[in-house]
């Protein structure tokens, strides 16, 4: 049972209202055992539905990292917090679930969390000589560079 | 005028006999802004890394800067080709958070409207895709009838494609008998138009040369990129949000999810066109059951504050599971709106499929995975 192997993993497991809530389980895990959790999930055959992060810096000083499994048959939706230093280097997943290789670039490239074990740690979404980290709550848009008419006939 | 480098074909630095070549952005077939660097050995693809972002609107932090309701014309923007099903979506995930009762009447508006519209995505896809493989006929035909879908939309909604229609508690306007008449007609039409389809596509020789045994998704897959949708069920996995989480009103209609077991481009073919006769079947349930009643739930808080927390809810778009996962802070702006979009996941599994097949073939993979780039980007 998947509820067994975790217990020693995560320090907090709760059930949660479905029809309200949309999933069926939430836990919080240390950072250092990410990737003995993902393991669990991987052998009881779920897979990686989505990771995102929140930044709650301002009120927890963390990133708050959050990860999704469900399974196929009689699915059954599990997310996992995971809070991290502001500096710290979480342990990348992709070894296990190759999902995570756009999710974990998408972090870095909204965040500017790095990925330890990562393949190839570079942006996603936005232009690869872009500055700044776009979803971090103090972000503030550069000012687009003035571009004059001669460089836009390039 | 000295082109950018990166998008010119370059020779590899290691070994002579390979290049690398830029499909896109600006690639017809790409169906969008998507670039395919492609690593090559003649025609045969060694690697294929798709390069995303060139439509990246910036939604989720769209989401975090205003509040619930103010984020409503959104969702439709996200995925162009699903705008109903996205912006009914979202409204059902703030109505679940609230714990809003949404009146019998507008649930069954609802489904009507998604189902159209899954029809007019599903079409859209047949069209385009064979355009990819060079048959242009189809696509005037598809797209007359999508037209007809669009025009039933448009008396409803006001708009053709990005729809605004749901409100929380229920939807923007009353249906009328004219419009059911319209529905139920269009329904009986297509059923016609889908048995021409079938014999003009499915059984078309160069059509099944093209795609039967090309790109192959194999079952590994599945757990390692999380495939959604007709990708899915045609590796002969009868999954559907719809079935499996029902959400709506769903659990009441009678509807089978079509499968296929040889994942290849016509296996998923073969699925998005079941798909579109389960649509009408859902739709013709629709009509003959709508009841009479209230279109909006007469109370819905003005301001919309769902306890804290973390919610996630998805729908079954036409490109598999689309999921929202909301963190509230008991305010009445989201602290967190993360878009959980299918195309991402199916376009990242992608590269997996690519190698060793031709370069022919990527429009044919591209095309049967159908993807909505806008909505990768996000």
């Amino acid at each position: 049972m998947i509820a067994d192997k975790l217990t020693s993993l995560v320090q907090d497991s709760t059930d949660v209202e479905y029809d309200a809530r949309g999933y069926n389980k939430h836990h919080v895990a240390p950072a250092d055992t990410l990737l003995q959790v993902a393991e669990v999930f991987q052998s009881e055959d779920f897979y990686l539905e989505m990771i995102t992060c929140q930044d709650r810096r301002e009120t927890d000083t963390v990133f708050r990292l959050v990860y999704q499994f469900t399974r196929l048959k009689s699915p059954q939706r599990h997310i996992i917090h995971t809070d991290i230093a502001p500096d710290a280097v979480p342990s990348s997943i992709v070894s296990l679930f190759p999902s995570a290789d756009w999710y974990e670039r998408e972090i870095f490239d909204m965040y500017g969390i790095s990925f330890d074990g990562h393949p190839d740690l570079k942006r996603i979404l936005m232009d690869e000589d872009y500055t700044g980290y776009p979803l971090l709550k103090d972000f503030v848009d550069p000012p687009t560079p003035y571009r004059s008419e001669e460089d836009a006939d390039g | 005028m000295q082109m950018d480098s990166r998008f010119q074909v370059e020779q590899d630095a290691e070994n002579r006999n390979t290049y690398y070549l830029n499909m896109g952005p600006q690639h017809p077939s790409t169906h969008g802004v998507l670039r395919i660097r492609l690593h090559l050995e003649g025609e045969t693809i060694l690697s294929a890394e798709p390069i995303i972002g060139y439509g990246h609107r910036a939604h989720e932090k769209m989401a975090e800067n205003r509040d619930y309701l103010q984020f409503l014309p959104n969702p439709s923007r996200v995925d162009y080709l699903a705008g109903m099903i996205y912006n009914i979506g979202y409204c059902q995930a703030i109505e679940r958070m609230l714990g809003i009762e949404v009146p019998e009447r507008a649930e069954y508006i609802r489904i009507m409207g998604n189902e159209l519209n899954r029809i007019s995505s599903h079409l859209l896809w047949l069209g385009t895709f064979l355009m990819d493989l060079g048959a242009f006929t189809p696509f005037l035909y598809v797209f007359d009838d999508r037209e007809k879908i669009l025009d039933i939309l448009d008396r409803i909604t006001g708009s053709r494609l990005t729809y605004c229609y749901g409100r929380f508690g229920g939807v923007t306007l009353d249906v009328n008998d004219e419009f059911l008449t319209c529905v139920s007609n269009f329904c009986t039409y297509f059923s016609d138009r889908m048995k021409m389809f079938e014999d003009l596509v499915i059984g078309n020789v160069i059509f099944r040369e093209r795609s039967i045994g090309v790109g192959i998704f194999s079952q590994d897959l599945v757990n390692q990129y999380a495939i959604s949708g007709p990708c899915l069920r045609a590796m002969g996995h009868a999954n559907d949000v719809r079935k499996d989480e029902p959400y709506g009103i769903y659990d009441r209609f009678d509807f089978d999810v079509p499968t296929r077991t040889e994942a290849d481009c016509f296996a998923r073919s073969l699925v998005r066109m079941d798909e579109m006769r389960q649509s009408v079947r859902i739709i013709q349930q629709a009509v003959s059951d709508i009841p009479d009643g209230p279109f909006i739930a007469a109370k819905v808080p003005k301001r919309i504050r769902p306890p804290e927390g973390d919610y996630y809810f998805c729908v079954e778009s036409p490109r598999g599971s689309f999921g929202m996962y909301i963190v509230s802070d008991g305010s009445d702006i989201p602290y967190r709106h993360k878009l959980r979009t299918p195309s991402f996941s199916n376009l990242s599994a992608m590269p997996a499929v690519m190698a060793g097949t031709l370069l022919a073939d990527t429009v044919a993979i591209l095309g049967s995975i159908d993807i909505v780039v806008p909505e990768i980007d996000r």
